[in-house]
């Protein structure tokens, strides 16, 4: 009798996506739905045997094999659908090939094939994000609209959509060609991106690091980066960025789940591992004379990580390299970042002249972060009552835990003696 | 030492399928379960396949009733002292069934 094995971490999850790679490579983009029910269906039968008779010697095998043959099984089926009416009769010679010759016991790079369609540009922006959740990493539709801060029957809607687009264009289940690669890449980085940032900047709920998602772009975008195809400088940047980012988190969290700041932290409770994978990957990045603003942002990470203690930013450095990023992909969340850059380097006032300077009329509803730092910078001015107001109007605009505690702490030390803060 | 039998029911309501991730913890759950219960749990007991046939009268048809709220998803049968000790056996299975509790009358 053998020991009986527990599974490693997520692993139903990533075997999900990986199943669904190999299935679609011989079914085709076009029936991604039947490929994920025959998937969850290899699943449940998992489960079931296992809890029974414990993890068997090779459990991603016996997935494969029972998936095959619950595949196998759903076509036999169609086929039979097919003779007695034959108006529905498939006329794609795929699924006449046999099945079983398309199935090897390694994995190839389906996987990563599977990204670029979940990622193709035919797909709206934003169904692409769930659908590779759902059918890469093998999050259920509740999960994915916790992480995306949506319902259910958005997210539904989204991946459905995206299945509709995919199913029109017939999309190749193919890695891109050289001609189309670089579009099709950058699709796929902005969606890893998203990823990420969605794990990392939680705007509403009790978590305030999603780190699973975090995880899940890591593992994408190492994936991209051990293949060919994605063995590039924009990704071995983004790369970067996420071992930078990630190398905080434990620091970020204190014990009861509020917030640190960066000035804060603990620098010797970063992880080390990962600023030095980034290191690495920032090194890899440099290759070329391509510049991207994942560049710029694992930068500007990395000039954070490599800091001995906040009061030693070179803050100069990170200014510029906002600066370069304001040029290539402007956005208000760098604005932002660059004026409290301005803060550090010329004083409070010059920080809000800066954000003055770049104001527009729908900044402020949409930015919760914006009033934090006019706060923060009217406090270092002394000028409590302006600071009491932007704090109060950040907590209008914000609905996550750790950051209304946060805001809260502000507000108490804004008014000191007046109580507790009217919420 | 009685012998019960333990049914067990889901609900045929369409409920969100269980994510890959629930789906490994659950078969962490039911694997310690069985693990912890292993003398108390007479071998034999399994699943049962969601669809199957009712006799009734001489008739045959497809079962279980469509209109049925719920339909038995599994079974096992299990050695206690008494009901106390069966229901907490019961109690100790990881949720998301109904479980129905019998003893044995023992003709057999």
């Amino acid at each position: 009798m053998s020991e009986p094995r527990g599974l490693v971490e997520h692993f139903f999850r990533h075997e999900f996506g990986r199943l669904c790679a190999v299935l679609i490579r011989s079914l085709g983009v076009r029936r991604l739905d039947l490929v994920e029910d025959v998937v969850q269906a290899a699943l449940v039968q998992a489960l079931e045997t296992w809890s029974r008779r414990g993890v068997p010697e090779d459990p991603a095998g016996w997935l494969y094999r029972t998936a095959r043959n619950l595949a196998i099984d759903a076509l036999r089926r169609e086929r039979t659908h097919a003779r007695a009416l034959p108006r529905l009769a498939e006329d794609d010679e795929r699924e006449s090939s046999p099945l079983e010759a398309h199935f090897a016991d390694e994995i190839g790079d389906e996987p990563l094939r599977l990204l670029f369609v979940c990622c193709h540009e035919a797909a709206p922006a934003e169904s692409r994000v769930a659908l590779a959740l759902r059918t890469l990493c093998g999050f259920s539709t509740g999960e994915i609209a916790r992480a995306l801060l949506t319902t259910d029957a958005n997210v539904q809607k989204r991946i459905e959509r995206a299945r509709d687009r995919l199913r029109e264009l017939d999309v190749d289940f193919d890695t891109p060609a050289a001609a189309q690669l670089g579009a099709r890449l950058d699709a796929v980085l902005a969606v890893v991106y998203l990823l990420f940032s969605q794990g990392c900047h939680v705007t509403h709920g009790d978590l305030p690091i999603r780190r699973d998602l975090c995880d899940e772009a890591r593992r994408l975008a190492r994936m991209l980066a051990a293949h060919p195809v994605g063995d590039v400088p924009a990704v071995h940047a983004l790369l970067a960025l996420m071992c930078f980012h990630g190398a905080r988190f434990d620091a970020r969290i204190a014990r009861d789940g509020a917030l640190v700041l960066l000035e804060e932290q603990d620098r010797s409770a970063w992880n080390w591992s990962d600023v030095r994978e980034g290191m690495a990957w920032l090194a890899r990045s440099a290759a070329g004379d391509e510049l991207t603003r994942y560049h710029l942002e694992a930068g500007i990470a990395w000039e954070h990580c490599r800091a001995p203690s906040f009061a030693d930013t070179d803050w100069r450095r990170i200014a510029e390299l906002y600066d370069a990023l304001e040029r290539i992909a402007p956005s208000p969340l760098n604005a932002l970042n660059r004026a409290v850059a301005e803060a550090y380097l010329h004083g409070a006032q010059a920080g809000l002249d800066r954000l003055a300077a770049v104001l527009t009329e729908d900044i402020p509803a949409r930015y919760p972060g914006w009033h934090v730092v006019i706060g923060e910078l009217c406090f270092r001015l002394g000028r409590h009552s302006a600071a009491e107001r932007a704090w109060r109007e950040a907590l209008c605009l914000t609905t996550a835990r750790a950051d209304r505690e946060f805001l809260l702490r502000r507000l108490a030390v804004c008014r000191p003696e007046g109580g507790e803060p009217a919420p | 030492m009685a012998k019960f039998l333990f049914i067990y029911r889901e609900s045929t309501e369409s409920r969100p399928r269980p994510s890959p991730e629930e789906m490994q913890a659950l078969q962490a759950a039911w694997y310690a379960w069985m693990q912890k219960f292993g003398s108390a749990i007479v071998p034999g007991g399994d699943g049962v396949k969601p669809t199957g046939r009712v006799l009734k009268g001489g008739l045959v048809t497809d079962g279980p009733y469509v209109e049925a709220k719920e339909i038995i998803v599994s079974f096992a049968v299990i050695q206690a002292d008494d009901y106390e000790a069966a229901v907490a056996i019961a109690r100790a299975c990881p949720p998301g069934h109904t479980i129905e509790i019998r003893e044995f009358a023992g003709y057999a």
